[in-house]
């Protein structure tokens, strides 16, 4: 009988140190809010399948990448809420004002991007105008997923220089009050994350340039310009074509200082920035052209070589396209008859004497 | 052997294991030429990735000037030097013209406007009635209506358009620039669509010099089988009998009959052989 209850409590121990000995691996790796064990099929690589529409699916979850972005802690069926079991059919498309069940700190409500939705629709991208009517062709209009897709954590340090990754000196303080690390990054992740962009000026004017460069887009809304394409004519967009970080992309000219971009309007707007009578703010901006004149913003970031947009600039540039082939081509002719003249030095059509 | 004519500084024929060199560019000429053509070499590889910036070559060729950081520095320090060569052109050219030309007219006492748009309109550069007839000669030359090429005088058509193209270019493409790289200043006093003037100009004449350079000059000076793989002029200062005699026929007999060399002076370029064996003059 001791036997058998010495027997029961060394059981236990080993169980107790095995169940210690697995928590703290799994603790290592307990950033996931995977707690419908989704990861069990879809942490394989390969996983995908073909859809209704012939498109490749591909339905890996790649669960580094997925706890480095700040859904981190939306549990999967937060966002697919169709998905009741497992096996399950297939998901719907992921609907992002769902209310889930991560609280806002600042108002510990339930979060939701329900007040972005609501931005929007009041934007110049939103589906009805000013005076409430339904937009021609609403459906062109962009919705969340248009713009965005699952985002990743890009702290910053900034001691001295500011340079991407995560600096010791401001964790160490958030220690002196936070314990629990796993927090402490995170939290660190989303502020710095915040403070710059999360994509560079060239994946912005890519991003527009969907809609605004769509030829079709641009001729059935009558814009004046594809945008993104005149932007990269600028010297602003040949740098941000060479990835500069520090340039301005549109963005920087067309949210309103202190709004988000969600809440973009139309140019003839006055409470857009790049209306008349603000635009003269957007270049003097204290990181780019601070003792610059209000003139400086007449320059046309969105010019092309289009008689309609401009006809004086139209006709410069051909003059320039003329003076070139009219230059080049009669040299070149010269050049071409100079080398076949060479292989017959003497011939001519004139008689001799 | 250096043969000198009169007064020049240097010896206009330098006779070199039995061939003739004739004197064409000054030490500072080379100079300012060598400065040129490496400011320009560097502002087209450092200025044609942004103009041609969504090819697939440009990322690469503007990392090799240390990409969207260091190659706009590169391009405006190197322009920087050739606003400064032009700068110093104009002004060694002027000087020159002043102390040779002008100054012993003035000190006759006979300088006025018309003597001095005289003056000017003579210089060697200047493009004439010559020249408007050589370019036909050629044209007649290079169709076969005659074997006989246009007998250049000491500066050809070909160098007075190797000459002003650059000379234009370097006005429109030194002013452009500087407008935009003082963006800020430029438009204290002009309004901000100037900017866009200036970089249609700056980019699409920069295009122009870039491809008269590249095609043109380079024919003339490396491709062409008179040159081929390279005229060396631009370092010596001397030009070779031969292509005097293909380029510059009427200038090599003045200096010829200058040297008393008279009977030295080759026949003109393209002379069949067999005629003069058969006593017929050159066609």
């Amino acid at each position: 009988m001791e036997r058998a209850g010495a027997k029961l409590v060394t059981t236990l121990i080993y169980s107790l140190l095995f169940s210690l000995f697995i928590l703290f691996f799994l603790s290592a790796n307990s950033y996931s809010a995977d707690i419908g064990n989704c990861l069990l099929c879809h942490k394989y690589p390969g996983l995908s399948r073909i859809d209704e529409d012939g498109r490749m699916r591909l339905l890996f979850i790649n669960e580094e990448i997925f706890n480095s972005g700040p859904h981190n802690k939306v549990k999967c069926e937060g966002c697919h809420t169709d998905i009741t079991e497992i096996p399950h059919k297939t998901a719907k498309k992921v609907d992002c004002l769902v209310v889930c069940h991560i609280v806002e700190p600042s108002s510990e409500q339930k979060f939701s991007h329900k007040d972005v939705a609501t931005s929007l629709e009041k934007s110049v991208h939103g589906t009805y105008d000013k005076n409430g009517v339904l937009k021609k062709f609403p459906e062109d209009m962009p919705a969340c997923k248009d713009c965005h897709d699952e985002p990743l954590y890009r702290p910053i340090s900034f001691f001295k220089k500011v340079r991407p990754g995560f600096l010791e000196q401001a964790l160490g303080r958030c220690r002196v009050c936070h314990k629990k690390e796993e927090f402490i990054q995170r939290f660190y992740s989303h502020v710095t994350t915040r403070l710059h962009k999360s994509r560079n000026p060239l994946n912005i004017a890519e991003m527009c340039g969907r809609c605004h460069d769509n030829a079709e887009l641009v001729a059935r809304h009558k814009l004046s310009t594809r945008a993104a394409f005149s932007y990269g004519e600028t010297f602003h967009g040949k740098a941000a074509r060479f990835l500069s970080e520090e340039i301005p992309d549109c963005l920087d000219c067309h949210v309103k200082e202190g709004k988000d971009v969600h809440q973009m309007r139309n140019h003839e707007d006055p409470e857009s920035p790049i209306h008349t009578d603000n635009r003269g703010k957007i270049c003097t901006n204290i990181d780019c052209h601070p003792d610059a004149s209000p003139k400086l913003a007449n320059y046309k970031v969105h010019s092309e070589f289009n008689r309609e947009q401009d006809s004086v600039q139209y006709f410069f540039t051909l003059f320039f396209i003329v003076l070139t082939g009219g230059t080049l081509l009669p040299l070149m002719g010269i050049i071409f008859l100079d080398v076949v003249r060479r292989f017959f030095p003497h011939a001519t059509f004139k008689r001799k004497g | 052997m250096k043969l000198h004519i009169l007064d020049h500084p240097h010896p206009l024929i330098v006779v070199k294991d039995g061939k003739k060199y004739f004197y064409r560019f000054t030490f500072d000429q080379r100079i300012q030429h060598i400065i040129l053509f490496i400011t320009v070499i560097i502002l087209v590889l450092t200025g044609m990735p942004l103009k041609f910036h969504d090819t697939a070559w440009s990322p690469y060729l503007y990392a090799m000037f240390g990409g969207i950081k260091s190659a706009p520095v590169v391009h405006k320090t190197t322009g920087l030097i050739l606003v400064l060569l032009f700068i110093y052109h104009v002004i060694y050219l002027s000087y020159n013209i002043f102390k040779e030309q002008l100054l012993p007219v003035k000190k006759q006492g006979g300088l006025d406007t018309a003597k001095v748009l005289k003056i000017l309109a003579k210089q060697p550069l200047v493009p004439n009635i010559k020249d408007a007839k050589d370019i036909i000669d050629l044209l007649k030359y290079l169709l076969y209506f005659t074997n006989k090429r246009p007998e250049g005088a000491e500066f050809t058509w070909k160098e007075k358009f190797d000459y002003w193209a650059p000379f234009w270019g370097m006005v429109v493409i030194g002013l452009s620039g500087l407008m935009m790289w003082n963006k800020v200043l430029t438009t204290k006093i002009l309004p901000g669509w100037t900017i866009n003037f200036a970089m249609i100009a700056h980019s699409d004449e920069a295009l122009l010099a870039a491809l008269f350079l590249l095609i043109w000059h380079w024919y003339n000076v490396h491709f062409s089988i008179s040159v081929f793989p390279m005229g060396t002029v631009f370092l010596t200062g001397y030009l070779s009998e031969e292509l005097m005699v293909e380029e510059h026929y009427q200038y090599y007999v003045e200096v010829m009959t200058k040297a008393g060399l008279e009977n030295e002076i080759l026949p003109p370029h393209g002379t069949d052989i067999h005629d003069l064996e058969k006593g017929r003059p050159p066609q």
